[in-house]
């Protein structure tokens, strides 16, 4: 276990996700990288019922996967005020999920994941997965794990030179936004600056970045239909489901 | 207990003349001989019977010779085969069952390590080759334990790094080192003699049991090669003080492992590593393919 | 190229195939503290895990419920922590018994999940609200795939947190025979009676019919 980073590779006009994947894979071969298998993490949402009639938000529990750690699951439970507790469980957590059917209700439509390869570089792990929901193509999320460093702070310089050297892209010398130093209340009631990238690595934290990215292009999808991902795979149906969707049953999803 | 030993001495001289005594008369004479053989047999048997005779006043002798013990003999788990035990009140049976276990374990291990040990040649502390010539005793590996700790203590001054010490067997010590939030070294003492060092990652575990297992991470294998011949480097038979300080300062230079980029190519990564060699003097960091360039 | 299965595929894969344990078969009894040594002895005699002494627990259990719209029954977790050294929360959902009155023991569905510490927090989140705790002390003992324990069940006395403040619920252990299997293994509630039967005359362990007693377990 070691730090990741999970960055969103923007894509070109006119390019179709799958050339750039097949692109970026090429780029890492040369570099020296090994192919070794597959990923998937995947992220399904469930939403309490019923909705609180007091125009509270509902909870909204986030029940994610990683092959990376295929013993467990990962589930951030949001309880609409923006208090997030985390809690890795074994497997089996995903069947007492669909105990409590009555209380909570997966939505199904925004069932989203990220697939694909998983190349090794040293101690590097590179993942570059195509972003689907729904079957519908919505992006590439480049994956990047430094597994013998347990603190950001210490090897994102390393981190950054490998992205960019095979990105192409230039990469802030900042700390990604998931690290960067936040206002958080300590258990006396105190506000105080917590310097995430200077904390101990988690398999959680990588779990997390994925739900914040996964979110946004929920987002998306709701805030501007099918407009993001002109030229994806899908074609011209991309998003069309999106659109479907009414804004109502948003609600409670992610923050404000 | 010279006089116990004695007495049973005599003890067991007069057992053994009674029975060639008794012998001589069942031999008996050949039956044909006539008043010769059967004068001599009797004086033989005379003689016999004054030796037994003597013999007997000397066993007495000594055995008014001997003192009550003040105190009863202790011995040892031996006086319980006297006593009629139930075997669950002494529950002898599963320890036995252990301690045999264990000295089977014992015996194959110690034999795999002796062949394997053996086959290595280059070792630093112990010369078996020299063993016809005699050597001068090496200093370096047999101080006491009090010297080593005090060593140690003398060199646990670097912030963020902390040394655990512990002693798995007898008095050589094994320093766990851990660098910052980096990685982990366990070092493995010979006297003040550096034998072995092990580094692994920050979340790796390195315990006493587990000294000798790689690390799973690329780099740290890579810094325990660089490590090892560190070790050699800084090695000196005439100042093993001086050669484990510097070593150990060395060692720490590692806490900037993954922040510093290599001082000849200006790069973080080559080949997915980031500069794993610490120069010797200078403690500048370097990759592996640069510093020889 | 082989594509990973997500987790939700290889679990229903081990559900389809019958290697998901999720039936528990139990049998309960109970013994008086001035008898428990002779149970001990026997059971040492019986069971595998007696090497050295036999293997000891230290429990807090805490049953959570959450209230379900569409069903006067609410849903029950129990969460248990190892108070004397540092494992993972255990967390387990017991389903109704089966009412079949041929088994020889009783068996309901269980589902146990190892969590992080959190648990209790994000229960509490859920919506879950507090039932009852309670401290389990005991023997654990292992036999084959049979798991027997021998507890006792502490109160806990509001308020104090010392472990001298609470008190024993009775003056006896409990005791509980059980194993927990995939469905469709028939014969565990007969080797479960075989090993019941040797334990008698000490302790006479049966199927306790929940209903009877009337409200919840």
């Amino acid at each position: 276990m070691g730090v990741t980073v999970l960055q969103p590779y923007p894509l070109p006009e006119g390019k179709s996700g799958a050339h750039i994947i097949d692109q970026l894979g090429k780029r890492l071969l040369a570099l020296g990288a090994t192919h070794s298998g597959q990923f998937l993490v995947d992220c399904e949402t469930f939403i309490s019922t019923p909705q609180p009639h007091n125009g509270a938000p509902g909870r909204a529990v986030h029940v994610l996967h990683n092959s990376e750690y295929p013993a467990s699951t990962f589930s951030i439970i949001d309880n609409g005020t923006g208090k997030q507790v985390s809690l890795v469980a074994d497997n089996i957590f995903d069947l007492l999920m669909l105990k409590m059917t009555n209380t909570f209700t997966s939505k199904k439509q925004t069932k989203i994941e990220s697939r694909g390869a998983r190349f090794e570089y040293g101690d590097f792990v590179i993942k570059l997965g195509s972003v689907t929901m729904m079957e519908h193509f919505k992006g590439i999320l480049i994956e990047i794990e430094y597994k013998s460093c347990v603190i950001l702070a210490y090897c994102w310089e390393m981190i950054r030179e490998v992205l960019q050297g095979f990105l192409g892209i230039g990469v802030a010398k900042e700390f990604p936004s998931y690290f960067a130093t936040q206002t958080i209340m300590t258990a006396m009631g105190q506000q105080q600056l917590h310097a995430k990238h200077n904390d101990i690595y988690e398999p959680m934290d990588t779990v997390k970045q994925y739900l914040e990215q996964f979110t946004n292009y929920r987002k998306h999808v709701a805030l501007h239909g099918g407009m993001v991902s002109g030229g994806g795979q899908g074609g011209p149906t991309v998003g069309q489901p999106g659109v479907h969707i009414p804004p109502s049953s948003m609600v409670g999803m992610g923050r404000p | 207990m010279d006089k116990l030993n004695s007495t049973l001495t005599a003890v067991k001289n007069l057992r053994s003349n009674v029975k060639q005594c008794f012998e001589h008369l069942a031999d008996g004479t050949d039956g044909e001989g006539g008043e010769e053989s059967r004068n001599k047999f009797v004086h033989d048997f005379q003689e016999r019977f004054g030796a037994i005779n003597s013999q007997l006043r000397e066993v007495e002798q000594l055995i008014n010779g001997l003192q009550v013990p003040p105190t009863a003999y202790s011995l040892g788990n031996t006086a319980y085969l006297a006593q009629e035990t139930s075997q669950d009140r002494q529950a002898l049976y599963p320890q036995l069952v252990n301690s045999y276990k264990w000295i089977d374990k014992v015996h194959d291990h110690s034999f795999l390590a002796f062949n394997n040990l053996n086959q290595n040649t280059l070792r630093r502390s112990y010369n078996y080759c020299s063993q016809k010539r005699q050597r001068l005793p090496f200093s370096s590996f047999n101080n006491d334990p009090d010297h080593i700790d005090k060593l140690l203590s003398e060199i646990n001054t670097a912030p963020h790094t902390s040394y655990r010490i512990f002693r798995p067997f007898g008095t050589n010590a094994v320093a766990i080192v851990t660098i910052s939030n980096v990685m982990k070294a366990a070092i493995v003492f010979k006297g003040v003699l550096i034998e072995w060092v092990t580094v692994k990652g920050f979340d790796e575990p390195l315990e006493h049991d587990d000294l000798w297992a790689e690390s799973r991470y690329e780099v740290f294998r890579k810094v325990q090669e660089h490590a090892h011949s560190a070790m050699l480097h800084f090695f000196s038979p005439t100042l093993p003080d001086l050669a484990v300080k510097s070593y150990v300062t060395w060692l720490n230079s590692h806490i900037k492992l993954f922040l510093e980029p290599c001082k000849r190519c200006g790069k973080f990564v080559a080949n997915g590593l980031p500069p794993t060699w610490r120069d010797l003097r200078t403690l500048e960091p370097f990759h592996e393919e640069c510093r020889n360039c | 190229m082989a594509s990973v299965s997500s987790a939700r595929e290889s679990l229903s894969h081990a559900l389809n195939n019958r290697f998901l344990p999720n039936l528990e078969y139990l049998l309960q009894g109970s013994i008086l503290d001035s008898a428990v040594e002779h149970l001990m002895h026997r059971l040492k005699g019986l069971c595998d895990n007696v090497d050295t002494s036999p293997e000891t627990f230290h429990d807090l259990e805490v049953c959570m419920s959450l209230r379900q719209p569409n069903s006067n029954q609410p849903l029950l977790l129990r969460v248990r922590r190892a108070l004397g050294r540092d494992a993972p929360f255990q967390m387990r959902y017991l389903g109704n018994p089966e009412v079949d009155q041929r088994r020889p023991t009783l068996v309901r569905s269980c589902m146990d999940c190892a969590c992080t510490n959190g648990i209790l927090e994000f229960l509490t989140e859920m919506g879950f609200r507090l039932e009852f705790e309670y401290i389990a002390k005991g023997y654990m003992f292992r036999k084959g795939r049979m798991k027997i324990t021998v507890s006792k069940l502490i109160k806990i006395v509001p308020g104090k947190q010392q472990d001298m403040a609470n008190e024993p619920i009775s003056q006896s252990y409990i005791v509980e025979l059980s194993v927990v299997a995939p469905t469709g293994q028939e014969n565990v509630g007969e080797e479960m009676r075989v090993f019941a039967e040797q334990l008698k005359p000490l302790v006479q362990l049966e199927k306790i019919d929940y209903k009877r007693l009337g409200g919840m377990p």
